[in-house]
This record gives structure tokens, C-alpha cells and sequence, in this order.
């Protein structure tokens, strides 16, 4: 695993919420990312997910966030200690990121040519004639058509699905090989879901950069992802090989696979997840998933750290039950 | 979403009202309600039980602070602290009204606005509001007064003729947007009377802003008043009044510090307290969102 | 029998001097006991074809009518106490519920207003309605801002239940809430639906509507472009728009 792109061990992300408290959203995180591979992140709301893209693209101060523990490094780099400095060398060159579409977006005040030049030079001095060229090709290779006409718009033209488009053009404007998808279709239509995927494949295969695809979607990340990370409150809980997703060993990919709509008949018994996920901070003693969780026993809840065992090649879970539960 | 072990049914009272403090602006809200109680609850009592009456002569004129006479004596030998006291229904009392008959008032107008289909009404009644709220409260106040003549009463009434426009634009642009959500429509759905509807569904959401309003307004026509009396406009002689007190006091303010700084801090104590109510609760709402 | 029909519906919108036809001379049927479906992606005039069925819009053209007669009377939809019969729940669990009302009184009034004027008796009926929509005696007695997106979504089902309607037209009620929440508020529906109610259901989700729908009606542009039964949509689309719909749902398998 040492020639990992994106490697994280352990980490543990802060937020300052007041003077005196201090709230842990993600307690511990550990995966890695090969150079290539289009990795599915899935978790709820309060999972934590969010949180570890930010930490991905250096934005965690931004909300007040830090990581108070654990390792992650990027391409040999300590990303958890890295200067605003290194960031900026990184940020936009070698980690691109696309947003949620219905949250951020193209800037509202730019015309389309300004944000993609800005995700082109990224400050540094270039000629325009360069940049405009630069431009028109990441608007061509992400699909939208009479891109010198587009150049001029301001986002307020464009659809949902154009306007994606776009943030993707900037997200690979400087080829960089991670690319940090952060539910980048959620709000948009099924169609043009669809072709996003399409877009994010075709743009892993030329350019071999790695994606981390974040989403609460479990079928869109089965089908276009190699493998997937699920979190669940704050802890990534399995890594396992989407090919492989029916030979889950931790009851919760197993319940969110199980509770899945598509695999139902209509009018079916739907399998639902009991409970609500914990809130963030009031997290329970031990294992997370207790509360919810089918094959629950007392000694889950024990206040004890819950280690990552490897189960298979590629595969990582972290049920302390798992060997009872699935055989050896 | 609000996720506290306090919100649970077992925490005890006292874990309610600590997590209710800890939470940002608790300490302020708090602090600011205590001091301003304080000066009220001492404003209306204090007269009627102290030793001294408002317009007695008591001793020296101009005598300074001394045990029996904290805040000293005035001009006319009459005890200061009894007048700081006795100044409260004056200041803050009428204060008070000043800012609740227009918040009333305002508030009424600004939902029916809201609410009203007819352009050419809404239009009308929306310029005037525009057209009022134009004007400096505090000049065409003075304005006013010479017009209707001093005195508390038509103090009250200037402000509220000037004030409830503030207040319905306030309560009306709130109204628009409470008249487009859901619950909204969903009272429609349920076949509920439109009488119901603005009572229990509409005001109650648009009210929570205007009152925010009016505490801060509160501040402001405390100090209004108080500034009128100063300029002779407001309150007469021997009525006991902060505003006049300072006024009556500049005179004398070489000799007799005190005719003019006792006043002057409860008027600062009034002020600041409700600021640190407000300031409580706008911290409180930021920590919250 | 047919509860629902719409007859060349069309709602056009005046804005600033444009004209904007979201709705186009539309038919529709809602039989009785079953549940159809409305899909259509955003912009498709689903959600104003909603209104106009449980009466929050007016038509422009075209006419609805319950149970065989119209639903409007001059400028009245659902008058009097044809206003029960057809309820909607929306998609914003966040705007559906009044901010200042605990959840409990939200639906008490209904009841009181509907059913029974005493206050303890309509308490309990409230709390009884909230229970079977799975919200706890102890969460009923909350404001909306404490409880989560799905336990909103579920008062407002209670709330819409309260008048006791033949109809649920749902709009994208799943749309805006977790993974977990969705699937119990899909089988509470079930529930329902076997209980006797008629549902309206509108989404952009193809899932819920393969799970949830008997009919389907496929909506673009503010027409509806195909319509059939659910099974016959999903295996055996016709329309190019609705086969494009069907190829994108994500399924496993399909790399």
C-alpha cells in the first residue's frame, strides 16, 4: 500500500464550537487511495463525510474545524501539518474539487470565461490567448457544446446540469490527480445524474486521476465506483470492493444495502434501518451502530477503540462481531 | 437540529436551566433582565416606601451624598434618590407605551397588508408607511411638540402617530414571506377560517420579529424621552423626571455633581441593560443558525 | 370508479410580460384505491399540476372534478366539506409545519376544528394519529424544530390524515429527507394505502415511484408524454423521453 495516492490513518477531525467545547465530527478515519481509482465515499448526514473532504482540499478552518489526530498524506505530503503555502501549491493543482451542485457553484457575479480562468491560472501570470484556449478545451472535454458562446454566460443562463459541468471544467483545469467529488449530482435530474457519471469515468480513464465520489447514494456508488468507503457516524466502518458489496461484513453496509429501494418489490416489506443515526457530539460509548444495529450484543458498547481488521483483499471492516456473524 | 441531553424528558430542571445559560447570550439575557428589573421594580416601589416624598423639602438645598441622603440633595432640598426613583414610570414607563401601541398597532396593519388582494390599497397604504418612516423620529418630534404643546401624554401620542409605520413595514414584509410557506397553504387545505389562520398561524410567526424590533426600540425611546424632557419638551416641573433633572441640573453641575450624574446613570442603567438583553439574544440567534 | 379526473388542464403563468405555460392540456385519473404516480424531471409542471389537483392553484383551462362533479364553484375549490376529502403533504419538511406550534397542536386543531370540539378528546385523538405515524407521545409535545426532516414529514402526514381525506397527493415528499427516513416514511404510505387511501404521489425519484405506484404518468415540458401501468413503464417503456428516464437510474451490475 505504499505507493497510495491519498493515504489516512486514524484521523480524527475537531470542531470548536464555542470557547470551551469542542465537538468531534469525525472520530476515526482510515483508508487509502490508489493513483486511478474512482472511490465511492457513503454515509448519512452526520457522518462525517463532508467533513473528511475538507480536510482533503485544506478547508477545515473555514468552519472552525482542525484535525486534533491520526495522518493524511497526500502523494508523500503531510497534509495535517501543511502550510497555507503548500496548500495553495496543492489546492486547484494537484486536488481538484467539485461541490455539491445545489450548494456552491460557479460564482454568480463571474461570467463563465472569468471562473474558468481563475481555475486555470489559479493567480499565476498567463497568456490569455493560452488561457481562453485552455478553456474552450476543458469546456469541450466536459461535454457542453459551443463553448465559445458559453465562455460569455454568467451562471444564472446555464441548467443545473451545465453549471456542473463547468465546476468539473475547473476541477481538472490543472490535471490534478485527486479529484474530490462532493455529492456532485445530488438535486440534479436522473439524466443528467447519469451522464455526470458517464463524464467522471471517461475523465478518470484519460487523465488516470483518482476521484473520491461522495454521496448518500448507494446504488449511483455501487454502479460507477471500484470500490467504497462507508462511514457511519464519524468512523469509516468497512471498505470493501463494490463487486463485492453483497459480501458485506459490517451489519450496517449490510442494512443500507438491504434497505435499498431498487432490490424491493413494489409494495414490498421494505427493510428499514431502526432509529435515527446518533446527533453529532452525544455519540454513545463503543461501537456507533449499537443502537440500530440487528445483531447487536452488550460488549458492542464497550468503551473501547474498534479496530479496522482486514477481511479479504481490499477489504477492511470494523465490526468487532463480524467473524461470529459471517464465519472466518 | 438542536441535539442536547437537556431536550431529553429526564434532565433534571437545573441541567435545563444550565444548558439554557450555556448556550451563547445566556449570560447577557440573564444580566441584562436582572438590571433592568432591578431599576423597575426599585422605579415603582422605592417612592412609596421610602422615607422621603418625590416633592418634599427635606433638607439643605444642594446638600451633597450623605448616608441619609445618598444621591444628595437638590436645588430645592428635595431627596435625589427618591426623584432617580421616582422617574421611572416617567421614563421608562411611558417609553414603554410608547413602543408597545405602536408595535400593536403596526404589527395589526402590516399583516393586513400582507394579507390584503387589493393593489391599489396595499399600494397607498405602503407609500404613506414609506413616506412616514422617512422623517427623523427624534426632529419632527420636536417638531410636533411645539405644534401640540409639552407633556408626557402627547409624548405618547407623537410617537406612536410616528412609530407604528416602522412597525408595519416590518410586520409586513415578515407577512409575505409567512403567507408563502406550507404550513401556510396547509391551512388552506384544512378549510380553516382566515380569522383562525392570522390568529394562530400568521402573527404568531410575525410577531417574533417585530418584538426583537421593539426591544431595541425600547433603548432608543427611553432615550427619546428623556431627551425631550432635557430640551423642556416632555415632562414639566415638579414632575420627576430624568431627562429634566439633567436639565435643571446643568446649572448647578460645578457645585452639585449629583443633580446631574444620579439621573444620568440610571439612564445609562436602563439602557444598558436592555442593550445586554438584546445583545444576548442576537448572539444566541447567530450561535444557533 | 374514477375519485379524481382532470379533464385538458393548463395553468399559464404571467410574469413581467412573459407567459409561461407550465402546465399543457393535460387528462388525468386517479382510480379509486390506487396509488399513481406523476414523474417528471424539474421543470416538468409536476408539482404545479399537483396544486392544481388538491386545490391550491387554479387552472387557466380545464377543469378537475371529485367523484364525477367539479371541484370548483365560481372562485371556491373544494368548498365546505368537500375540502376534506383530497389533502397534500409537501416536500419542505422544514416550511411544512408552523415554526411557533408543537407538533401536537398542529394536528389537535385539525381535529377540533373537524371532528370534536373538546379539548382533551382531540388531544388524544392527535396523539393516537401521531403514534401510528410513529412520533412518541414525548416527541409529540415538541416544537418542528426539534425533531429530525423524516419526523416532520410524518406530523404533516398526521396532520393531513386528521381530516380523515380519501386522497393524499404528495409532492416529492421523500425528496428532501435522509436515506433511513425515506424508506419509513415509504412503508408508513403502504400502510395506508392498504388502509384505504388513495395517493397522488409525485417525484423525480424513480425508485419511489417503481416501489409506491400502480399508475404512472410521465411528465415533460408540462405534458404528459406516456402513462400506464407501473409494471408496463418500468420493463417496457415506448416513449424515447421515458426510455432515456429508465436507462438512468443506477443498478447494480450495470458497469
Amino acid at each position: 500500500m505504499s505507493n497510495a495516492l491519498v493515504q489516512i490513518d486514524s484521523l480524527r477531525i475537531d470542531v470548536k464550537v464555542t470557547r470551551t467545547r469542542r465537538l468531534t465530527i469525525v472520530n476515526s478515519a482510515t483508508f487509502d487511495v490508489q493513483p486511478g481509482q474512482l472511490l465511492g465515499l457513503i454515509g448519512e448526514s452526520g457522518s462525517g463525510k463532508t467533513m473528511l473532504c475538507r480536510s482533503l482540499v485544506g478547508t477545515l478552518h473555514r468552519r472552525g474545524a482542525y484535525i486534533q489526530s491520526g495522518s493524511l498524506t497526500f502523494n508523500g505530503i503531510d497534509l495535517v501539518s501543511a502550510s497555507g503555502k503548500e496548500w495553495r501549491d496543492i489546492r486547484g493543482k494537484q486536488i481538484g474539487y467539485i461541490p455539491q451542485s445545489a450548494l456552491a457553484g460557479p460564482n454568480p457575479v463571474l461570467t463563465i470565461g472569468a471562473q474558468m480562468a481563475e481555475a486555470i491560472t489559479l493567480g499565476e501570470k498567463m497568456d490569455k490567448e493560452i488561457v481562453r484556449k485552455r478553456a474552450i478545451e476543458l469546456l469541450e472535454i466536459v461535454q457542453i457544446r459551443r463553448p465559445e458562446v458559453v465562455l460569455k454566460q454568467y451562471p444564472y443562463e446555464l441548467s443545473g446540469g451545465m453549471k456542473q459541468r463547468v465546476m468539473i471544467a475547473c476541477a481538472i483545469a490543472r490535471e490534478p490527480k485527486l479529484i474530490v467529488a462532493d455529492e456532485p449530482t445530488t438535486g440534479l435530474d436522473v439524466t443528467v445524474q447519469a451522464e455526470i457519471m458517464q463524464l467522471l469515468k471517461q475523465i478518470r480513464k484519460d487523465l488516470n486521476t483518482s476521484i473520491i465520489l461522495v454521496s448518500h447514494d448507494l446504488p449511483l456508488i455501487n454502479e460507477v465506483c471500484d470500490d467504497i468507503v462507508i462511514m457511519h457516524a464519524g468512523s469509516t466502518v468497512e471498505k470493501i470492493p463494490s463487486a463485492k458489496i453483497q459480501d458485506t461484513r459490517h451489519p450496517y453496509t449490510e442494512a443500507l444495502y438491504r434497505s435499498r429501494i431498487d432490490l424491493v418489490e413494489p409494495r414490498g416489506k421494505l427493510i428499514t434501518i431502526n432509529g435515527q443515526p446518533p446527533t453529532v457530539g452525544d455519540w454513545p460509548t463503543g461501537c456507533r451502530f449499537a443502537g440500530r444495529c440487528d445483531y447487536v450484543k452488550p460488549g458492542c458498547s464497550a468503551d473501547v477503540e474498534i479496530p479496522s481488521v482486514k477481511v479479504g483483499p481490499n477489504h477492511l471492516t470494523s465490526c468487532i462481531r463480524q467473524a461470529e456473524i459471517w464465519g472466518k | 437540529m438542536s441535539s442536547n441531553k437537556a431536550f431529553s424528558a429526564d434532565a433534571s430542571r437545573s441541567e435545563r436551566i444550565k444548558e439554557w445559560i450555556s448556550r451563547p447570550g445566556g449570560f447577557g439575557i440573564i444580566a441584562g433582565c436582572i438590571m433592568f428589573v432591578a431599576i423597575t421594580v426599585f422605579g415603582f416601589i422605592y417612592p412609596l416606601v421610602g422615607p422621603y416624598g418625590t416633592d418634599e423639602f427635606v433638607g439643605e438645598s444642594l446638600e451633597g451624598p450623605s448616608l441619609a441622603h445618598p444621591m444628595g440633595l437638590d436645588q430645592l432640598g428635595r431627596d435625589v434618590m427618591t426623584r432617580v426613583f421616582a422617574a421611572v414610570p416617567s421614563d421608562i414607563g411611558i417609553a414603554f407605551l410608547g413602543v408597545t401601541i405602536p408595535l400593536i398597532i403596526g404589527t395589526i396593519v402590516g399583516i393586513l397588508l400582507g394579507i390584503s388582494k387589493n393593489k391599489y390599497m396595499v399600494s397607498f397604504v405602503s407609500s404613506l408607511i414609506d413616506g412616514i418612516n422617512a422623517f427623523p423620529l427624534l426632529i419632527i418630534a420636536i417638531a410636533m411638540v411645539t405644534f401640540l404643546g409639552p407633556g408626557l401624554i402627547n409624548v405618547v401620542i407623537i410617537l406612536t402617530l410616528m412609530s407604528w409605520a416602522r412597525y408595519a413595514r416590518i410586520a409586513r414584509t415578515r407577512a409575505v414571506v409567512v403567507l408563502q410557506q406550507n404550513y401556510i397553504e396547509a391551512t388552506q387545505l384544512m378549510g380553516y377560517s382566515k380569522r383562525r389562520v392570522i390568529a394562530k398561524h400568521v402573527a404568531p410567526n410575525v410577531s417574533s420579529e417585530s418584538l426583537a424590533y421593539a426591544l431595541s426600540d425600547f433603548i432608543l425611546v427611553i432615550i427619546i424621552v428623556s431627551g425631550l424632557s432635557f430640551l423642556g419638551f416632555a415632562a414639566r416641573p415638579p414632575m420627576a423626571e430624568w431627562g429634566a433633572m439633567i436639565a435643571d441640573g446643568r446649572t448647578f453641575i460645578g457645585q452639585a455633581w449629583w443633580l446631574t450624574i444620579f439621573p444620568g446613570l440610571a439612564l445609562c442603567w436602563s439602557a444598558i441593560s436592555l442593550s445586554f438583553i438584546v445583545e444576548g439574544l442576537s448572539r444566541r440567534d447567530r450561535g444557533n443558525s | 370508479m374514477n375519485l379524481l379526473e382532470a379533464f385538458d388542464v393548463s395553468v399559464t403563468f404571467k410574469a413581467f410580460g412573459y407567459e409561461v405555460q407550465a402546465v399543457k392540456n393535460v387528462d388525468f385519473v386517479l382510480p379509486q384505491g390506487k396509488v399513481v404516480g406523476i414523474v417528471g424531471e424539474s421543470g416538468s409542471g409536476k408539482s404545479t399540476f399537483a396544486r392544481v389537483l388538491s386545490g391550491l392553484q387554479e387552472p387557466t383551462g380545464g377543469y378537475v372534478t371529485y367523484l364525477g362533479s367539479p371541484i370548483q364553484d365560481g372562485k371556491d375549490i373544494y368548498k365546505g366539506e368537500l375540502r376534506k376529502a383530497v389533502q397534500m403533504v409537501f416536500q419542505d419538511p422544514y416550511g411544512s409545519l408552523n415554526p411557533r406550534m408543537r407538533i401536537i397542536n398542529a394536528v389537535a386543531e385539525a381535529v377540533r376544528v373537524h371532528q370534536n370540539p373538546h379539548k382533551s378528546e382531540a388531544q388524544q385523538i392527535a396523539l393516537d394519529l401521531l403514534k401510528r405515524m410513529g412520533i412518541s407521545e414525548i416527541d409529540a409535545f415538541k416544537y418542528p424544530s426539534s425533531l429530525s426532516g423524516g419526523q416532520r414529514q410524518r406530523a404533516s402526514v398526521a396532520r393531513a390524515l386528521s381530516v380523515q381525506p380519501k386522497i393524499l397527493i404528495a409532492d416529492e415528499p421523500t425528496s428532501a429527507i435522509d436515506q433511513s427516513a425515506q424508506s419509513q416514511l415509504l412503508e408508513l404510505f403502504s400502510e395506508l394505502i392498504k388502509d384505504g387511501l388513495s395517493i397522488v404521489l409525485v417525484s423525480h425519484d424513480l425508485g419511489v415511484i417503481r416501489y409506491l405506484t400502480d399508475n404512472v404518468y410521465v411528465m415533460q415540458n408540462g405534458e404528459f408524454v406516456e402513462t400506464g401501468s407501473s409494471s408496463k413503464i418500468f420493463e417496457n417503456p415506448s416513449n424515447a423521453y421515458t426510455q432515456k428516464l429508465i436507462a438512468s437510474i443506477p443498478s447494480s451490475g450495470k458497469k
